[in-house]
C-alpha cells in the first residue's frame, strides 16, 4: 500500500482562492486531438459520501453516523477509509489509479432531486438555466462526439448535434433498419426530427452485437469502443438507487452496499472494456446532493449538501483523499445538518476535462460553467 | 389531420376503426370527462374484445391477501432443504403477484377502451404522482384507477388526499417506516437501543413536485413538519398478518393505515399554516396544500405542457388557473378548462413514446398485446410474446418502472433522441410484422385526413414487395404528423 500522507493541513484549502486560480490565458483548446477518454458516472438519488468515503479519523463520526458506519470498512489512509463495497477502488487506489475528492459538492443546496439532477447535468449557474450540458458543451469545444449509453439523451451530454446515444434493442419481430427509409424520415421532418432521424440512419450502418443490459456489460462496452482507434471520447452511465431514505444499513451491510458495490462493478468494467486506452482515461462520479450526517429514523440518510466523488482511471498518476475537511460537529455542518461542501465540484469536473480533452481551463470556465472564477484544482488531481 | 383525429391526438389516444366520430369534437371531449368504460381486453390473442374478467380485478383487500400468501410461502419454501428455488419463485409469482397482469390490463383499456380521453388524464396524474418502486408495484395498477381516476369527478384536493395515503405511495416514498421524533413508537425503541424516527422523504416530494413546487420558497422546517403530520401514516404492504394491521392501525383496510403511536403528537405549522394533531391533521394538510396559489399555478404550467404546448402561453396557463381557482379545484372544471385550451391551440403535441404506441395500435387495429389468459405463459401459437413490461421497458416509458418520483417530462427535447426514434422505427416493424390482419396504410391516411406532405412520404416508399408496404407503415406512423411533431 502507498502512503497517502494525509493528515489535515494537507487537505486542499478551497476555502483558500489563492489556491485555487489558474489565471490561464484563454486560449481556445490546445491539442487537435483530445489526449483521453472521460466518462461520467452519474449517481441518481444523492450519493451518501459519508457511506462510501467513511471519515472515521473524525472524532465525531461514530457517534453521528452511528449504526451506518459500516463494519470492515477499507483502510484509505488514518482519517479515511471506503465502504467495504468498494474493493475494486481500493486496488485502485493502491496502484494508484484513483482518487477520492470529498465534502465536495456542486453549488447546490436546495435538496431537490429534481433541481439538482439538472444542475449537475447542466452546469449552468441556476437549475434549468441551461439546455445543454457540461459534457456536451465540453465536447463541442473540443470538436469530438460522444455517446450516451442510455434509451434517452441525457441533459449532461446535449448540446453538440452530433452527440449520440446507444442502448442495445430488445424488440422481437424488428429487423435491421431500412437506409432508404431513414432517409426518406430525414428529409419528411422539419429540423428537429431530421436531425434525430439523421443519427438513426448512422446508427443503422454500424452492426450491433447482442449483449445484457446490465450497467457492467455496457460499461464494458463503453470501455471497448472507446479504446478503438476514432471510437468515442466520452461516455456516461447512469446508475439510481442512491435515494437511501431508509434501510441504508439493514445490519448486514447488505443494502445500500449493492448499490455501492454497483459503482465498483463499472469502473472494473470500464477498466476490462478500455484495455491499453485504461491509461489515458478518466472515470467520475456525480451527484445531484450529498445526505444529512446523522442517520434518520429510518436507518437512512435524508437529503444534504456535501457528498464525495470517486475518480479513476490511468490519467491519474497518484492517489489521494482531497479535501478541506470541515469536520462533523454540529456547528461544522451545514445549516447544522448537512455534510459541508468545502471543494466545488465543478473544479473537479473541469480538471477531467482540461485532463482528457485538452482543453484550457479558463475556456473551460468561461464557456462551459459560465463561472470564469472556478478554481482550478489540476494539480490535486493530476500531478 | 382532420380536426376530429387533431384532437384525438392531442387530448386522447385515437379513434378506432369500429368507433363512430363525432360531429362536435369538443362536446365530445368534454363529455368525455363523464364517460368511464369498463376494462375491455383480450384473453387470447384473436379472440373478441370484452370485458376482463372479475378474477383478474382484484381489490385492495384481495391483493393485500394474495400478498400474505406470496411472502408466506417465501418463507416457507425457505425453510425446505434447497431452499427457495427458482421454479417455486416463478409458481409463486405467478399465482400470487398481480402486477404483470396489472399493466397488461391497464394496455387494454389504452388500446380498447371507449375512455381514451380519461385514460390519457389517468397516465398524466399518475406520472405526477410517480409510485415506482419495486415494493409497490403490486398496487400501483390500483393507484391509478382508484386514487387517481375514481376521482375525476370529485376535486383536486380529494385526488391529492387519496394518493397520499394510498399504500403505494406510502411505501415508496418510505413513509410507512417514519414515526414522529416524540412518537411512542420512538420512545419505545430508545428504551430497547433500537432506531426508530421520522425521514422526510414523501414530506419533501409533497411539496417539491405534488403541490407548491419549490416557487413557494419553502424552508427545511416546513418539510420536517409535513414529515411529522405524516408521521403514521402507512404499512408494509407485505407479509403483515391481520392481527398486526389491526394492532397498529385499528383497521386491516391498507388505504387507511394510520398508526397513532407512530403519530408525532402536537400541532405542526407548515408554510404559515397551523395543522392540527392526529389523523386529521393530513387531509387538513392536503386541502391546505391543494388550494395554495402556487400549486395552483405548478400544477396547470404542468397541464399545459403536456396537453397544450412544449411552451404553453401565459393565456393558456391563465385559463385553466382561473377555471382552478373559481370552481375551488374541481376536475371536472379544471379538465375542461385543459380541453379548451388544447383545441383551441393550433401548436402541435409531441406524442411520448407510450402514448404513440397506444395511437398506432388504435389507427391500426393491430393485436400487439397478448391475452389474459396468455401472461407468463410461452404460448408458441404467438408470434409475438413480448411481456408488457418489457414492451415498456424497449419503449423508454413505463409507468410500473423503478424510477425517481419526478417522472417523465412532457417537453419534446427529453424525447430527442436516435436511440428513441430508431425504437419508433422499430416497434412500427414489430406491430406490423406481429399482425397480418392489420389496416391497411392508406385507409389509415383516409380516415385521419393525413397531411399532404405525410401522404408524399408515404408515396415516396412505394413498390409491390411486402417490404414496401411495410416501410409504408412505418413511415407513416413515423412521421413528423403523428408523431406529434408538426401539424398538418
Amino acid at each position: 500500500m502507498p502512503n497517502y500522507k494525509l493528515t489535515r493541513r494537507d487537505f486542499l484549502k478551497a476555502s483558500g482562492a489563492s489556491l485555487f486560480l489558474a489565471g490561464i490565458p484563454l486560449q481556445g483548446f490546445t491539442q487537435d486531438k483530445p489526449p483521453g477518454k472521460i466518462s461520467v458516472i452519474i449517481l441518481e438519488g444523492g450519493m451518501d459520501g459519508l457511506s462510501a468515503v467513511p471519515a472515521f479519523g473524525d472524532p465525531n463520526f461514530e457517534k453521528m453516523r452511528g449504526i451506518l458506519v459500516p463494519e470492515n470498512y477499507l483502510k484509505l489512509n488514518s482519517f479515511f477509509g471506503l465502504h467495504p463495497s468498494l474493493k475494486n477502488l481500493s486496488s485502485l487506489m493502491a496502484s494508484n489509479n484513483a482518487s477520492i475528492v470529498h465534502a465536495t459538492s456542486f453549488p447546490y443546496k436546495k435538496r431537490s432531486h429534481f433541481e439538482g439532477q439538472n444542475l449537475i447535468q447542466g452546469g449552468g449557474l441556476t437549475p434549468f438555466s441551461e439546455k445543454t450540458g457540461w459534457l456536451g458543451r465540453s465536447l463541442e469545444l473540443a470538436k469530438i462526439p460522444g455517446r450516451a449509453l442510455s434509451l434517452e439523451m441525457p441533459l449532461i451530454l446535449r448540446g453538440y448535434g452530433e452527440n449520440d446515444n446507444f442502448f442495445p434493442a430488445k424488440i422481437n419481430n424488428s429487423s435491421k433498419i431500412n437506409i432508404n427509409l431513414v432517409e426518406k424520415l430525414t428529409a419528411a421532418h422539419g429540423k428537429v426530427g431530421s436531425d434525430v432521424f439523421e443519427k438513426v440512419k448512422q446508427k443503422s450502418l454500424l452492426t450491433l452485437e447482442n449483449m445484457p443490459r446490465d450497467s457492467q456489460s455496457l460499461a464494458e462496452y463503453a470501455g471497448k469502443a472507446m479504446a478503438k482507434k476514432d471510437g468515442p471520447t466520452a461516455s456516461v452511465i447512469r446508475l439510481s438507487g442512491f435515494d437511501s431514505h431508509a434501510s441504508q444499513d439493514d445490519g448486514n451491510g447488505n443494502d445500500h452496499g449493492i448499490d455501492l458495490a454497483k459503482i465498483d462493478g463499472v469502473i472494473a468494467a470500464y477498466k476490462r472494456g478500455l484495455g491499453g486506452a485504461w491509461d489515458n482515461s478518466i472515470i467520475l462520479t456525480i451527484t445531484e446532493f450529498g445526505r444529512t450526517v446523522a442517520v434518520n429514523g429510518t436507518r437512512g440518510t435524508d437529503h444534504g449538501y456535501g457528498s464525495a466523488g470517486i475518480i479513476a482511471g490511468g490519467a491519474i498518476s497518484k492517489s489521494r483523499v482531497i479535501s478541506d475537511w470541515p469536520g462533523l460537529a454540529k456547528n461544522e455542518q451545514y445549516e447544522q445538518r448537512d455534510l459541508m461542501s468545502t471543494i466545488d465540484y465543478r473544479s473537479v469536473c473541469a480538471a477531467c476535462i482540461e485532463k482528457s480533452l485538452g482543453l484550457d481551463h479558463d475556456l473551460i470556465a468561461n464557456k462551459v460553467f459560465f463561472e470564469p472564477k472556478l478554481p482550478r484544482v489540476f494539480d490535486y488531481l493530476f500531478s | 389531420m382532420n380536426e376530429n383525429f387533431r384532437i384525438a391526438q392531442k387530448l386522447g389516444l385515437m379513434f378506432r376503426p369500429e368507433e363512430t366520430l363525432p360531429q362536435d369534437i369538443k362536446g365530445w371531449a368534454i363529455k368525455q370527462l363523464h364517460a368511464p368504460s369498463p376494462s375491455l381486453g383480450i384473453g387470447n390473442v384473436g379472440s373478441d374484445v370484452k370485458p376482463w374478467p372479475k378474477i383478474f380485478q382484484p381489490s385492495l383487500d384481495q391483493k393485500a391477501v394474495k400478498l400474505r400468501i406470496h411472502w408466506e410461502t417465501i418463507k416457507r419454501e425457505r425453510k425446505k432443504k434447497g431452499g427457495y428455488t427458482e421454479s417455486a419463485q416463478r409458481a409463486n409469482d405467478r399465482d400470487n403477484l398481480m402486477y404483470e397482469k396489472d399493466i397488461l390490463r391497464f394496455s387494454h383499456r389504452n388500446v380498447y377502451g371507449s375512455d381514451q380521453l380519461r385514460l390519457r388524464l389517468m397516465s398524466f396524474w399518475a406520472n405526477h404522482f410517480t409510485i415506482g418502486s419495486f415494493d409497490s408495484r403490486e398496487v400501483i395498477g390500483h393507484a391509478m384507477e382508484e386514487a387517481i381516476l375514481a376521482n375525476f369527478n370529485d376535486s383536486f384536493s380529494t385526488m391529492l388526499y387519496k394518493v397520499t395515503t394510498h399504500p403505494g405511495m406510502l411505501s415508496y416514498l418510505d413513509n410507512h417506516i417514519s414515526a414522529g421524533p416524540n412518537s411512542n413508537q420512538v420512545r419505545w425503541a430508545k428504551a430497547n437501543g433500537e432506531q426508530a424516527g421520522l425521514n422526510d422523504n414523501l414530506g419533501r416530494e409533497l411539496l417539491e413536485l405534488h403541490t407548491v413546487s419549490p416557487s413557494a420558497n419553502y424552508t427545511e422546517t416546513d418539510i420536517r413538519n409535513a414529515a411529522k403530520v405524516l408521521a403514521g401514516w402507512g404499512i408494509d404492504i407485505k407479509g403483515n398478518p391481520l392481527s398486526s394491521l389491526m394492532d397498529q392501525g385499528g383497521t386491516t383496510n391498507l388505504w387507511d393505515m394510520y398508526k397513532r403511536n407512530w403519530a408525532e403528537p402536537g400541532n405542526k405549522m407548515v408554510l404559515g399554516k397551523t395543522i392540527g394533531t392526529g389523523k386529521g391533521g393530513l387531509k387538513q394538510l392536503t386541502d391546505f396544500l391543494a388550494a395554495h396559489e402556487h400549486t395552483v399555478m405548478h400544477l396547470s404550467t404542468k397541464l399545459a405542457e403536456h396537453f397544450v404546448s412544449d411552451v404553453p402561453n401565459k393565456t393558456d396557463v391563465n385559463y385553466i388557473a382561473s377555471a382552478w381557482r373559481q370552481s375551488n379545484g374541481n376536475l371536472d372544471q379544471i379538465h375542461t378548462a385543459v380541453i379548451e385550451r388544447a383545441i383551441a391551440s393550433k401548436e402541435p403535441k409531441f406524442q411520448l413514446p407510450m402514448t404513440w404506441l397506444f395511437q398506432v395500435l388504435r389507427l391500426s387495429n393491430a393485436t400487439y398485446f397478448m391475452g389474459w389468459n396468455e401472461i407468463n405463459t410461452s404460448n408458441n401459437s404467438l408470434k409475438f410474446n413480448m411481456q408488457p413490461m418489457q414492451i415498456f421497458d424497449e419503449l423508454g416509458q413505463n409507468l410500473w418502472a423503478e424510477r425517481q418520483p419526478n417522472g417523465y417530462s412532457s417537453k419534446k427535447e427529453e424525447w430527442m433522441s436516435g436511440e428513441m426514434f430508431e425504437r419508433r422505427i422499430r416497434f412500427a416493424d414489430s406491430i406490423w410484422t406481429s399482425d397480418s390482419q392489420i389496416q391497411s396504410t392508406s385507409v389509415i391516411m383516409d380516415r385521419i385526413g393525413a397531411s399532404k406532405e405525410t401522404r408524399k412520404l408515404v408515396e415516396s416508399l412505394h413498390g409491390m414487395s411486402s417490404r414496401s408496404k411495410k416501410n409504408q407503415f412505418i413511415a407513416l406512423m413515423c412521421s413528423p404528423e403523428l408523431m406529434g411533431l408538426e401539424n398538418a
